[in-house]
């Protein structure tokens, strides 16, 4: 028989291991609450992805495909800008009170670099303009102190904010001209629709210390340029529906239009740049790259098949990049194929290629090449030097607009 | 059916726009609309506000084609998803939105009588996005600079929110500068 007392005695020594375990056992738990953040500084191959129906813009480390984080905006563009330093990023957004109704609210918010915490916010009118490219919606002073909103509503303005100072410099009327490009130090410059741009300089405080037009530097009848151009140091690279480039040199005190040049040649009729983001350089080869289509009409939006990539010193073309299809890439992801095997070839020839819409080319050494589609969403990565395809960055997004570096 | 909604402003403008589109070139009234709707300010869309005496008559094109496709003859310079595919037509918004006034204008080709029709492409909005039907096509769209062509542009404007959910093409009339 057991004796009276031996169960408690039993049981105390159970306890007294189980405690003593305790230690172990919460070293092995995983702990709650942790987050994830981001380097200080951006990686190399790092891309912002924005989606219009995800409302959202994430970062994508193109290297690897890895999906690195996101942050959300409002109703309208998302299109995150990055001050000089690194360590803050902020973004133009507007929110209604109940989501697609109530009260608006337009701001420009402050977050943490490293943490994509919202650190701070600066409400400005509520006329934020919103167009599908998302390219020229704000844009950040050279110096980093202002950011600069593009106003629509349909009378178009500029609103200023004082990023440093958390605060409200005001708004800057630009009637006749739209959108928004960074332009110097204290200054930005809008496109118009007479053909030439206006060019807006800040004073100390944000204010309007000077708003001039320039000479028109292009025939805004028979050949826009398109309201996506790219930036290589002081000069912009406009370019127009038929592929002639304008350089704009906003290096100066005063604004230069350099000589055009042209990007089809006449052995390649038939061929001509557009798509919803079609131009990308690389600032250290000087590399121009551009989304290339044969479309009858229209051709100025319509996706790309190929990317051709130009030499801006000497002006020719150096490379012609052919871009795998969406339609099979998306396929191919549903069906968990991987690209290079017999079926992503098959996939890639029995499927229409219907073109890519936007493309995006990282900075650094050995610069990779973006192109993305909107609907289905997918996202290719190319090396930009070989043109050899990379890999697909799978689940992306459904509704894929702005690439941007960070 | 599409509920007129906005104020008097709205109703104005629209109404205007119409017998501006009706009455004039197509590039007489680019140029015109253009230039009130991209003015310095709110106050140039007075005079054409001051234009809208008379009610408008609707305009009839003879029809073929469906409507909830993107090849749709009407869709020639629309970007967005289609109202049709909402739970709307291509004349009339989905339930539970509101119908844009002030639009961006379009020249398509009418396969049924060869004539090119003035189309304005109202945006449906105070939803989220449809996500149905996207449709983009270019004919004639011009940047977002020249914002009366422009079909990039989010033109819930004088609508109770900027919300996007959907595109409607509406018949304007005849363009009569030959095209």
């Amino acid at each position: 028989m057991r004796k009276a007392g031996a169960f408690p005695r039993r049981l105390l020594a159970t306890a007294l291991a189980a405690a003593a375990l305790l230690p172990l056992a919460s070293r092995a738990a995983d702990s709650l609450g942790q987050v994830e953040t981001l380097p200080a500084q951006p990686g190399p191959h790092w891309l912002w992805v924005g989606d219009i129906l995800l409302r959202r813009a994430a970062i994508v480390d193109g290297g690897t495909g890895a999906f690195l984080g996101q942050i959300p905006g409002g109703v309208g563009i998302i299109a995150p800008l990055r001050s000089p330093d690194g360590r803050e990023i902020y973004l133009a957004e507007t929110h209604y009170a109940r989501g697609t109704r109530g009260a608006r609210t337009d701001l420009v918010s402050v977050r943490d670099a490293v943490t994509l915490q919202p650190v701070a916010e600066v409400e400005i009118p509520p006329k934020r303009g919103e167009h599908t490219s998302w390219v020229g919606g704000s844009a950040l002073s050279d110096d980093g102190r202002f950011a600069a909103v593009a106003n629509m509503n349909p009378a178009t303005s500029l609103s200023i904010v004082d990023v440093a100072e958390r605060r409200f410099a005001g708004e800057i009327d630009t009637p006749g001209c739209a959108l928004v490009y960074a332009a110097g130090p204290r200054r930005f410059l809008s496109l118009c629709g007479d053909g030439t741009a206006l060019v807006v300089t800040l004073d100390e405080r944000g204010a309007e210390a000077s708003k001039v037009r320039t000479a028109r530097f292009f025939d805004a009848q028979a050949d826009p340029v398109m309201d996506k151009p790219v930036r290589r140091g002081g000069e912009w690279l406009f370019v127009s529906f038929a592929g002639v480039v304008h350089p704009v040199d906003v290096s100066g005190d005063a604004v230069r239009f350099g000589e055009t040049w042209r990007l089809v040649a006449d052995a390649d009729a038939g061929w001509r740049t557009g798509g919803m983001q079609n131009l990308a350089l690389h600032a250290p080869s000087g590399r121009l790259y551009a989304l290339m289509n044969q479309a009858e009409q229209g051709a100025h939006k319509a996706p790309g098949t190929e990317v051709w990539v130009f030499d801006v010193a000497t002006r020719e073309r150096v490379q012609r990049i052919a871009l795998r299809g969406p339609a099979a890439a998306f396929v191919a992801e549903q069906a968990k194929i991987e690209p290079g095997g017999a079926l992503d070839w098959l996939l890639q020839r029995a499927l229409p290629n219907d073109g890519m819409e936007r493309i995006a080319v990282t900075q650094d050494d050995a610069p990779l090449l973006f192109a993305a589609s909107g609907f289905p969403s997918t996202l290719a990565v190319y090396d930009a030097r070989s043109g050899a395809h990379l890999r697909d960055v799978r689940e992306i997004g459904i509704a894929l607009s702005l690439l941007q570096l960070p | 059916m599409a509920q007129r909604n906005g104020g008097d402003v709205d109703g104005w403008l629209e109404t205007a726009s119409r017998r501006l589109a009706r009455t004039t070139s197509r590039r007489g009234f680019l140029g015109r609309i253009g230039a009130a709707l991209f003015g310095a300010a709110a106050l140039p869309l007075l005079p054409v506000a001051r234009a809208a005496a008379q009610p408008s008559r609707a305009p009839s094109a003879p029809e073929s084609g469906d409507p909830a496709s993107c090849d749709y003859w009407r869709y020639c310079a629309v970007d967005g998803f289609l109202s049709a595919c909402c739970g709307g037509t291509h004349t009339s918004c989905p339930p539970g939105t509101q119908m844009s006034t002030v639009t961006w204008i379009g020249t398509c080709r009418n396969p049924v009588d060869g004539k090119d029709y003035l189309i304005s492409y109202n945006d449906c909005c105070g939803s989220t996005y449809c996500g149905r039907c996207f449709c983009n096509r270019n004919e004639d769209d011009r940047p977002v600079y020249q914002p009366g062509k422009a079909n990039d542009i989010n033109w819930c404007m004088g609508t109770p929110t900027t919300a996007y959910s959907s595109t409607v093409a509406l018949v304007l009339g005849v363009a009569t500068d030959g095209k």
